[in-house]
């Protein structure tokens, strides 16, 4: 209910401004007497995945004796197979294509949610017939990987960003714990380096996708998924080693010099989240840089001081490039 | 807020609509343009990214000279210097902070939001340091920090216009109680006598919009407090009784009313938030509801946890669709005032509702579905939805 608006519609009528016909329904909107649960219900839907797929992680957990390995398997196996089938009965042909407002129209309300469910039900089967059957052997970490090309594979087909995000962030964990379990050998000083290392290259291997996709106009509504969190990963990566104790300096140098990249080509091409990102980034490792032989004092000092040119360098900064509010 | 600061408020109001009604596709880009001219918004402020880094880098430097000014103090009279300092950074954060709000009209600049919350903070400091200093216990010098809180954050909310001070002077207001006997009779009376006043402030026309969402986050935040004293689990813990090693009598009665009102104070809200189409109302009854779901759960063992997730998870997707069915069904696909499409006036909500799915999920919101950028309440042109005969 917005009385303000209630009040300002008729006259904007009046004056010409709003077109008569939408006026009652924007009127009904601002007095209270019509509500959207639009947002809510698909909120809701979210929770109903999450919730479902809680419980079937606990049933195997919990049940692995009662039940047996086989009809748990079968069991979820059935559960992803139904959500996916439902998931390609209705799902709209395939497509690259952008619609103006940048994504292949969903089919249903419900059609992102289901697919995710189907996924990830999908995926807790494969990790429980892993565990309990162990067909990979001492490779188990290689069904992240079939995880991850399963759902960029469901990502691309039907055209979802969230299942997208899956397979990269699975992808990614692949990658860390093949790193975490085999570093010690020759390749790395350990498995904090090799984790670190890795986490490095993935996410500029997500940025380069990212970069791809846009370039080729081929699903370019996935890059903002991909270079955010392949950016995330460099930064991450870096910033971990800012706790080392011999060749911390290399990676806060590594950092800075990263976060003034990305600093300066997000503010340029007005991608304001990356823009913080960088910027947060690169004042860590200055500071890091700057106190690592000073005491207690200077250090308040620094920060006291240092944030009021960033402060005023912000302010310029987006007097020149205007971020929509 | 000042009689500026007001009417700037009260076009925001209108220009923040005109956007929403412009992204839905009701009014092109000239009736867009001829609204902002005819609602002019004079205050000045930044976009989210860059009102968050700068939120951020205040905080930091005003942490730091507080920090530096007490380093450099001299250690033996540093007891002395403390609250001197406290009272000298809070009472300059806050007139700074209003400077900027009412003369400069800075809004959602974050250099005052930050400047507010650490003035804020130094005196609520101070408060406490003069009752510790004067040999209260801790407990109520703790009471003394939350109530000098909830009077400044109240003060804020009034002045500069912050809903989000509003409920956490509510929240402070309501904790300051339970240093002292009889908290949960407190947090008991005091929503139930502040509601309806709260409730008609949050829809006064009188009120600029910034201080009807203050009234609003208020009674928010007052109504689960509410539900926090009168549920089963906060009075089998001792919840608000704890602080003060308080006695609350063990009694039948007093257990099987909590009982009851953990399962019916959810079913009140959400049952004025339909009736009423108030938002408040319906997002606490659908908390609420899902929390006495879950003290069931703990105290009655209905089934293993798993049955239980995968069921209630199962039951409320479909609950979803039939309920998004029978809106769609319903003439000019709305039924009793409510409508499964996508309405104009609600940036902010799907803003809050992504965001906490996003981060839930730590993965970008689900696309829209295909009739989101028009709303036409006309009927029978739309075919998604789960309308379609084929779903």
């Amino acid at each position: 209910m917005n009385p303000d608006v209630a009040d300002a519609i008729p006259r904007l009528v009046e004056a010409g401004v709003l077109p008569p016909d939408e006026a009652p329904r924007l009127l009904r909107a601002a007095r209270g007497e019509l509500l959207s649960v639009h947002w809510e219900l698909r909120a809701l839907l979210y929770v109903g995945v999450l919730l479902v797929t809680g419980g079937v992680g606990l049933l195997v957990k919990e049940n692995l004796d009662r039940i047996g390995p086989v009809a748990i398997a079968l069991g979820i196996g059935l559960a992803a197979a139904t959500a996916l089938g439902w998931v390609i009965r209705v799902a709209p042909p395939f497509s690259w294509r952008e619609i103006p407002w940048g994504e292949v129209p969903s089919p249903n309300l419900a059609f992102d949610y289901i697919l995710l469910l189907g996924v990830l039900l999908a995926a807790a089967d494969l990790a429980y017939v892993e565990v309990k059957f162990t067909p990979l052997g001492p490779n188990w970490s290689w069904h992240l990987l079939i995880v991850a090309v399963f759902a960029a594979l469901a990502a691309f087909r039907f055209d979802s960003r969230v299942v997208f995000s899956l397979a990269l962030s699975t992808f990614a964990a692949w990658r860390g714990v093949s790193a975490a379990r085999f570093g010690t050998d020759l390749w790395w000083k350990g498995a904090e380096d090799a984790v670190r290392w890795n986490a490095i290259a993935c996410g500029a291997l997500f940025a380069v996708l990212g970069f791809a996709l846009k370039q080729s106009g081929r699903k370019a509504h996935f890059e903002p998924v991909a270079v955010t969190l392949g950016w995330l990963l460099v930064l991450g990566g870096l910033a971990s080693g800012m706790g080392e104790r011999v060749f911390w300096w290399t990676w806060t140098l590594g950092l800075l010099l990263a976060g003034l990249g990305l600093a300066a080509g997000a503010f340029l091409t007005r991608r304001f989240p990356l823009f913080a990102f960088g910027v947060v980034a690169a004042y860590a490792a200055l500071s890091r840089l700057v106190l690592e032989s000073t005491g207690d004092t200077l250090g308040c000092f620094w920060f006291f001081i240092t944030p009021i040119p960033v402060i005023v360098g912000l302010i310029l900064a987006q007097r020149r490039q205007k971020e929509p509010a | 807020m000042t009689p500026r600061m007001t009417s700037a408020d009260r076009n925001g109001a209108v220009r923040s609509a005109a956007t929403s009604w412009r992204q839905a596709g009701a009014i092109d880009d000239r009736a867009l343009a001829a609204i902002e001219k005819a609602y002019p918004d004079e205050r000045q402020g930044v976009g989210l990214v860059f009102r968050v880094l700068l939120f951020l880098f205040t905080l930091i430097s005003v942490g730091g000279a507080f920090g530096f000014l007490v380093m450099i103090s001299d250690t033996s009279r540093r007891t002395d210097s403390l609250p001197v300092l406290l009272l000298f950074f809070g009472a300059g954060l806050v007139i700074a902070t209003d400077f900027q709000v009412t003369l400069m009209l800075r809004a959602r600049g974050g250099v005052e939001a930050a400047m507010s919350l650490a003035g804020i903070g130094f005196l609520a400091g101070f408060a406490f340091w003069i009752c510790d200093k004067d040999g209260w216990k801790d407990d109520h010098a703790f009471a003394a920090l939350l109530l000098a809180a909830a009077i400044l954050l109240a003060g804020a909310a009034w002045r500069w216009g912050y809903p989000l001070y509003a409920g956490a002077a509510m929240a402070a207001f309501l904790w300051s109680f339970v240093a002292f006997p009889g908290a949960r009779l407190v947090w008991i009376v005091l929503p139930l006598l502040m509601a309806t006043v709260l409730m008609r402030l949050s829809e006064s026309p009188r009120l600029p919009p910034s201080h009807r969402d203050s009234c609003a986050f208020a009674l928010g935040v007052a109504l689960a407090g509410l539900y926090t004293a009168v549920h089963l689990g906060s009075l089998d813990s001792r919840l608000l009784e704890d602080w003060h090693h308080g006695k609350l009598p063990s009694s039948a009665i007093l257990r099987g009313l909590s009982m009851a009102a953990t399962a019916l104070v959810p079913v009140i809200y959400l049952a004025i938030g339909l009736r009423s189409r108030r938002y408040v109302f319906l997002l606490l009854g659908l908390g609420t509801g899902v929390a006495s779901l879950v003290t069931l759960r703990y105290y009655v063992h209905l089934a293993p946890l798993w049955v239980i997730l995968t069921l209630s998870g199962a039951a409320l997707m479909a609950v979803v669709l039939v309920l998004r069915r029978y809106l769609d069904s319903g003439p000019g696909r709305e039924r009793h005032g409510y409508t499964a499409e996508p309405l104009f006036e609600e940036m902010g909500r799907r803003r809050m509702l992504e965001a906490g799915a996003a981060v839930v999920s730590l993965s970008p919101e689900a696309r829209p579905v295909h009739e989101e950028p028009k709303f036409a309440g006309g009927g029978g042109d739309f075919g998604g939805g789960g309308s379609s005969s084929d779903f």
